[in-house]
This record gives C-alpha cells, structure tokens and sequence, in this order.
C-alpha cells in the first residue's frame, strides 16, 4: 500500500469519526421560558439501564450563551446529577431501580434580556447509548461484522422490550379480571343492602304504627 | 492491492456515514402549550412522530379530550395539524432540511402527561447505488434491514406508551368500582333512616293533633 493510499485512508478515518460525533447532534430542542418556568422530561426505565444525555444551550446571538441549570432525579428521589449555571453538559449512569427518572432544567434568574432559551438535549437510554466505538476497539471488528452486531443488538432490544409488554399486558389483565369480579360482587352488595334497609324501614313502620294504636 | 483497500476503506466510511439513527421518547407534563424543535439533516428522509396522552390529571383522573399537535417545518409551513387526539403516529417524507417544530396545545383546564417520540429515517444508499454499481448489494441490505429495525423499535415505543395510559385507566376502573358500590350503600343507608324519620315525625305530628 503506497503513500498516497495510506493518507487516503487517514482522510477517510479522520471523516468517519467526525461523522459519528456529527451523528450526535440529531437530538430534541426544549425552549425554557426566561422568567420561572422548569421544563421536564421523564421516562420510565428499566432496572440495569444505561441511561447518557448531553445538553447544550443554543443561542443564535454568539456573543453572549445564557446558562441553565439541571437536575436529574431517580424515581426514588435521589439526585443523580445536579449542575448550575453552566452552557452545556452530559450525564451518564446506570439505573439502579425501575421507574420514572425525570431531568429538569430552568434558565437561571440572572440572564440577560428576556428571551426564552433553548437547550439541545440528547438522551440516549439502553441499546442507542451503547458506545460501538469502544467494542469494535476491543473485540477488533469493523465493516459488515460491527453492523452485524449492532443489528444483533437492536434486535435482543426489541426482544426485551416485547417481553416487558406481555408481561404489562398480563398484569393488565389481572386487574381486568379482578375490576369484573368487584363490579359483580359489590352490585350484589349494594342491592343486598338496598333489600335489608327497606325490610328493616318496614319492620320500623309496623312497629310505630302498632305502638300508635293506628295498625 | 492498493485500490482495493482504498474501496474497502471508503466503503467502510460510506457505510458508517449513511446509517444514522435519530430517536427520541420522553415523557413531559404540558400545561397549556409546549413546543420542540428537531434537527433534520437530510432531505428525503422520512420523519416518524407519535404521541400518547399517558393520564389527565383531572378531577376522576379520566380525560377523553386530548391534546393539538401543529407540525411546522423550517420556514414555517404547516406540514400537519392533529386535533383533539389522545394517541397519534404519523410520517412524512422530509422535502426541507432544518429544523422542525412541534407544538402541542392542551385545551382542557387539567394538567396532561404526554408521552411524545420522533424517529428519523435516513437511508443514503439511493442516490449511492446509482452512483457505484460495484455496491456491495450486502452493506445495502444490512443498512435496510437497520431501518427497519429501528422503525420497530418506535412502533414498539409507542405500543408501551399505549400500555402504560391503558394500565392507568385499567386501575382507576377498579378503583372507581369499589367507591361506587360503597358511596351507594351509604347513600341507600341514609335515604332510607331520612324516611323512616320523616314518616315518624309526620304521624306524630297529626297524631298530636288529632288525638287532643
């Protein structure tokens, strides 16, 4: 392989990873009012679930980046990534309980003029945030083996993801079938009562009405 | 030798280039109007957007209303405009690239959780082939076969957000089951001891009356 060829590959290498870091920038844009107003998005996460977000603040005027301020809570309520006053950022962890993580952001009070601002947030949860750089690193494939595995695991991804479905959906059903019964049991229930009370209304009447000498 | 694994090198890179997966899920409460915005790169994709309304925080927490969603492309154009809808999918086909707005209006005086999702197709090896006939046909069909994958993968999003609104009206039924036959107990209980003592004070009246 000659010179030429070499520095030929170094060039396709050098856009190929830009490419990727290009790739990143896909991602969805929150506007935050300027005065009180906290945005939040949740999600609701598996246990065991690789969890990576980054945010930057957008601003066409690029003389002056207002700041924000995020903080990421657990759905048990322990804070997992807090930061003030700053222009951009990212987050990673794993999550160690099932349930409702939620990032909120606010535009801090000392800003400047009264536009609202808009962060460019990237979250990335489970399969997408898997970082293919480093296994291709490490297990040494690339081309059509690397896609392979990728494909491999979207495809365990979606596997999971039905699987947590049917269960949903059966636990769904449970509660259908036990909402059926109560309905049941509780309108036999109420007619029960219904049949008891005016007996006893009876049973009263007649009694008062014998004791009035009226009967 | 040298051509080879040049080609096999700007394969590689075509490759990695073209298949670029964009999605995003979150879930957010909407108060009266909330807008995004997403960066789409490439003309010719195809934009997926699906939203569910998760709950209302009403008053029985049950809300049939649902919510507007206007869809405005980068000069501002309305590309669609759903009203009044409680779970929604719908694509298009991208014919300018920029940056695309969603906003979603709440009309009902309640609180609304929103799950909201965008997915971005990009298929580039269309104008590819065209251009190199030597195209491994492979690469080509593991990159469709990607597309499709990742278009499950939003379908099957949009399924468990159905799932979860449908699970929160499944346990408000139960719920509201129980509080109704007891708040009717209560209420035949109570119509009934009103009469008994409305009768009584009745006859007492006229027998007082009467019997003097």
């Amino acid at each position: 392989m000659g010179k030429r060829g070499m520095m030929v590959v170094m060039a396709l290498l050098m856009v190929c990873l830009t490419s990727n870091l290009i790739q990143k920038g896909d991602a969805i844009w929150l506007s935050l009012p300027a005065k009180s107003g906290t945005k939040c998005v949740s999600e609701e996460i598996q246990n065991n679930v690789v969890v990576l977000s980054d945010y930057v603040v957008v601003s066409e005027d690029h003389s002056y980046i207002p700041t924000i301020s995020v903080k990421v809570t657990s759905p048990y309520g322990n804070n997992l990534h807090h930061n003030e006053n700053v222009t951009h950022g990212q987050f990673a962890f794993t999550t160690n309980e099932a349930g409702n993580y939620l990032a909120c952001f606010w535009a801090d009070g000392h800003n400047q003029g009264g536009g609202d601002v808009s962060v460019n947030l990237d979250w990335r949860t489970g399969i997408a945030a898997k970082d293919w750089e480093s296994v291709a690193r490490k297990e040494k494939i690339e081309g059509v083996e690397l896609e392979l595995r990728k494909l491999e695991g979207a495809v365990e991804a979606i596997h999971e993801n039905l699987l947590y479905l049917k269960s949903r959906e059966a636990e769904m059903r449970t509660v259908s079938e036990k909402t059926n019964a109560r309905v049941a049991w509780f309108s036999i229930l109420s007619l029960g009562v219904c049949i008891t009370v005016s007996a006893l209304q009876l049973w009263y009447l007649k009694r008062f009405f014998q004791k009035k000498k009226l009967i | 030798m040298e051509t080879w694994s040049v080609r096999c090198a700007f394969i590689v890179t075509m490759v990695l280039l073209s298949i670029t997966r964009a999605a995003v899920g979150i879930r957010f409460v909407i108060d009266r109007e909330e807008c995004f915005s997403h960066n789409v790169q490439y003309e010719g994709d195809t934009l997926h957007v699906s939203f569910v309304v998760i709950k209302a925080e009403g008053l029985w927490h049950y809300g049939d209303d649902g919510v507007d969603l206007v869809i405005k492309g980068p000069a501002g154009e309305q590309i669609h405009d759903f009203r009044d809808k409680t779970s929604e999918k719908h694509e298009f086909v991208v014919h300018a690239k920029g940056l695309y707005r969603f906003c979603f209006t709440n009309k009902s005086p309640y609180h609304e959780t929103i799950d909201f999702d965008v997915h971005v197709g990009h298929f580039a090896y269309y104008d590819q082939h065209a251009k190199d006939e030597h195209f491994t046909p492979l690469l080509e069909q593991i990159a469709k076969l990607e597309e499709a994958l990742y278009n499950i993968q939003f379908e099957q999003h949009w399924l468990e957000a159905q799932t979860d609104r449908q699970a929160i009206v499944n346990d408000g039924m139960s719920q509201r089951a129980i509080h109704k036959a007891m708040i009717e107990s209560v209420a035949l209980i109570g119509a009934s001891v009103l009469q008994v003592y409305l009768l009584q004070r009745l006859f007492e009246r006229k027998l007082g009356t009467s019997r003097v």
